[in-house]
């Protein structure tokens, strides 16, 4: 039985459907991604499972329990929007939220201080929020939503205005969440974080799915139409092959757009024939690709 | 429940570790203990055995005589007194008018005298006329005192020459004392019908202007506090990580709750200065003189005191949460609790301006309406004795009221707190509570 299971939800804000019959599931230890444009429909999702507001129809399900006030103490949740007390400590907030979900105070503080010594920041005990730059206000942010071990985590835009280094961090804090059994529903607009840690996704359009499914699938679905070629010198006449579609120039060599990939061995074959050949790859079509396509193609309407 | 206190706790623990809290209760402290001390601290400084002195011309002349004598008659009049507030100071006589005056202005100059009176023609009044002459304007005070003792000294003279005895003196001049107790005709509920005198009325009158001002301040300041904390969480979005951790409503009267411990706690602190000033040697002398006795009040009004206390305060204080869940920036607090301010603010100054007239017909309306009641009701227990059904009726609609607006708060609030963006509207509101299905 699947951690978190949401069932065909519907939610109307009056005239308008805010979201539209949404099903997926989270296994124990998968990292779920839920995409979408501004305004899809993710956060009325998000905020439907955290059990902020009640579908009209459809249910969610927790290892096959309806909500209940109960399942607090199993959800961590990162909102998108940041927010803490700026001018509470770093421990007194934390514990507070701790205990609020259920923790006793020692409890809390133990956790707290692991998670601190976790992210390579026990200074930050004592000192207020204010008081700390907005990396490392997200870093306690995080913590906020892991500290009381929940089974199931929502991370809203988890990594946004982090340094690569500390997103680094959080993503492998996230993976070692995945691995010790945590569900995670997952949101981002970052496509190579959801390549990265996503098994199943879904892609929100305007309170429709319009794509779902596994990764991996998902991108079978569509054609592969780049090619990275670097070579040691230069190579002609690229554009003539047939099935070229169109040939950009890098620093690192050439990216070619083609029509089929048959055409990808008629570029090596030609390529070989100048010069040697030090990278050559026929490239899936990015999940950012994939997204642009079935979403972004109509969303200046 | 026990996340319910867990709140209460943080929100206490803020508020005290504040420096806001700390410096407002140490200045209103400061400002108290002044206040108390104020008249001691006068008496120090003058007033009671200071003696403005007047000077005045003793002259042997003819023409001068009356006058002379007047300020002689003046003078021992004065020095018979215990506690005269003047003294007369005679100067001799220089032979002109011009001299005399130049030599009473010098003794004006010279700090020895403040002022100087100077005789006239003989008047119907049995005196020479007078004129007050000093440096000071508006001396009222000093004539209408030198007019005092001269009615006195006239009306013994006459008396004497009437030829009186000693005791019919005695008798004319003794005081006339009226005694008033104020009662009630039917059962009353204030100190349950047996009337109050003088004295428990001036101490009933103090302890009900003392709780109104109290009851009033405290609504403000947590009010105000309950909102702008509530605000301010939506604003940080700590709400939203809040609202996925404790129920809603646990949250809303773990904060009302907590910022009553803090009012509580910060009124404690208050009457224990006010009552540590009291009862300090000096202050206690001058509380007796003004016949307070603070052991008057009545134990039946202090119970009601503080059921009004408790019920006005959750009623103000649960308004004031849910209008601070409606305001998503601090910025539009202040508008937004505009109609609860004024709520209150009618109520303090019903109660305030009524305090000479507790039985007026506003009084007794305004004395069962709930966002009024706590203040009015008040003053009228302390001031009259109103029937005991008119006292229950009031407290049962206050009850009803708050369970009301506790249910609509509740409900505003967990709609409140999850919509962002400008003011909603009551339409918007009604909208979001279907939608969010609360």
């Amino acid at each position: 039985m699947n951690p978190l299971k949401v069932d065909r939800i519907v939610k109307q804000y009056g005239e308008k459907t805010a979201v539209n019959g949404i099903s997926f599931e989270v296994g124990e230890g998968e990292i779920y991604g839920l995409l979408g444009a501004n305004g899809a429909g993710k956060t009325t999702t998000m905020r439907m499972v955290l059990g902020l507001i009640y579908p009209d129809e459809g249910q969610i399900l927790y290892h096959g329990k309806a909500y209940s006030s109960d399942q607090l103490k199993n959800l961590g949740y990162l909102p998108e929007e940041r927010g803490l007390y700026p001018k509470v400590r770093v421990s007194d907030q934390l514990i507070y939220l701790a205990q609020l979900r259920g923790m006793s105070k020692r409890d809390a503080d133990a956790s707290l201080k692991r998670w601190l010594e976790r992210f390579e920041v026990p200074e930050y005990y004592n000192k207020k929020v204010e008081e700390l730059s907005k990396g490392n206000q997200q870093k306690i942010q995080f913590i906020a939503s892991v500290i009381n071990a929940p089974k199931i985590i929502i991370l809203d835009e988890a990594f946004s205005g982090l340094d690569p280094v500390n997103v680094e961090l959080l993503k492998s804090t996230v993976k070692e969440l995945r691995d010790s059994g945590t569900s995670i529903l997952f949101s981002t607009h970052r496509m190579e974080h959801v390549e990265e840690l996503c098994r199943n996704i879904t892609i929100l359009h305007r309170s429709n799915v319009v794509l779902k499914g596994n990764i991996k699938e998902i991108k079978k679905q569509f054609p592969k139409e780049r090619i990275i070629l670097s070579t040691e010198s230069e190579v002609l006449g690229l554009e003539r092959i047939s099935g070229v579609t169109n040939v950009i120039r890098h620093e690192y060599g050439y990216e070619l757009g083609i029509a089929n990939e048959a055409a990808g061995g008629d570029i090596l074959r030609h390529a070989i024939e100048q010069s040697a050949i030090t990278r050559f790859e026929i490239k899936e079509p990015t999940l950012n690709e994939i997204f642009i396509k079935t979403v972004g193609g109509d969303s200046h309407e | 429940m026990n996340s319910f206190w867990t709140v209460v706790g943080f929100t206490v623990k803020n508020k005290l570790r504040g420096k806001a809290f700390l410096i407002t209760t140490i200045i209103i402290a400061l400002i108290m203990s002044i206040g108390i001390n104020l008249p001691y601290i006068f008496s120090q400084f003058g007033g009671g055995d200071k003696v403005t002195n007047i000077g005045y011309i003793q002259s042997k002349q003819a023409e001068l005589a009356q006058g002379s004598a007047t300020g002689d008659q003046l003078k021992a009049f004065f020095e018979a007194q215990e506690n005269p507030g003047l003294m007369l100071v005679p100067f001799e006589d220089k032979g002109s008018a011009g001299a005399n005056e130049q030599q009473l202005k010098k003794a004006i100059a010279d700090k020895q005298i403040k002022g100087y009176l100077e005789f006239g023609e003989m008047s119907v009044s049995g005196f020479p006329e007078m004129t007050y002459k000093s440096e000071k304007l508006m001396e009222f005070e000093m004539t209408s005192s030198l007019q005092g003792a001269l009615q006195m000294i006239r009306q013994s003279t006459i008396l004497q020459n009437a030829g009186l005895t000693e005791e019919q003196l005695a008798l004319l001049n003794a005081p006339i004392d009226i005694d008033t107790v104020q009662i009630s005709a039917a059962e009353g509920a204030g100190s349950l019908g047996d009337g109050k005198s003088p004295e428990e009325q001036a101490v009933n009158m103090g302890l009900i202007y003392f709780i109104i001002i109290l009851l009033f301040m405290a609504v403000m300041i947590s009010g105000q506090m309950i909102a702008s904390e509530i605000t301010a969480e939506k604003s940080s979005r700590v709400m939203e990580i809040l609202i996925t951790s404790v129920s809603p409503l646990k949250q809303m009267f773990g904060k009302i709750f907590g910022m009553f411990v803090v009012v509580v706690l910060q009124i404690a602190i208050y009457v224990v200065v006010i009552i540590g000033n009291i009862s300090m040697p000096h202050n206690n002398m001058a509380l007796g003189n003004l016949n307070i006795d603070l052991s008057n009040i009545d134990p039946a009004l202090l119970a009601y005191a503080v059921l009004f206390f408790l019920t006005g305060f959750f009623l103000f204080a649960t308004l004031f949460a849910a209008v601070g869940s409606l305001v998503s920036r601090t910025e539009d607090l202040g508008q937004a609790v505009m109609p609860i301010t004024i709520l209150s603010l009618a109520g303090f100054y019903i109660s305030i301006f009524s305090i000479s007239t507790p039985d007026s017909t506003l009084v007794k309306v305004t004395s069962f309406i709930p966002f009024f009641s706590p203040f009015v009701m008040m003053l009228r227990l302390g001031l009259t004795d109103p029937p005991v059904w008119q006292v229950i009726t009031s407290i049962g609609i206050l009850l009803v009221t708050i369970y009301v607006a506790v249910w609509i708060s509740a409900k505003i609030y967990r709609t409140g707190v999850l919509m962002y963006g400008k003011r909603p509207s009551w339409k918007e509101l009604r909208k979001a509570m279907k939608a969010y299905k609360v």
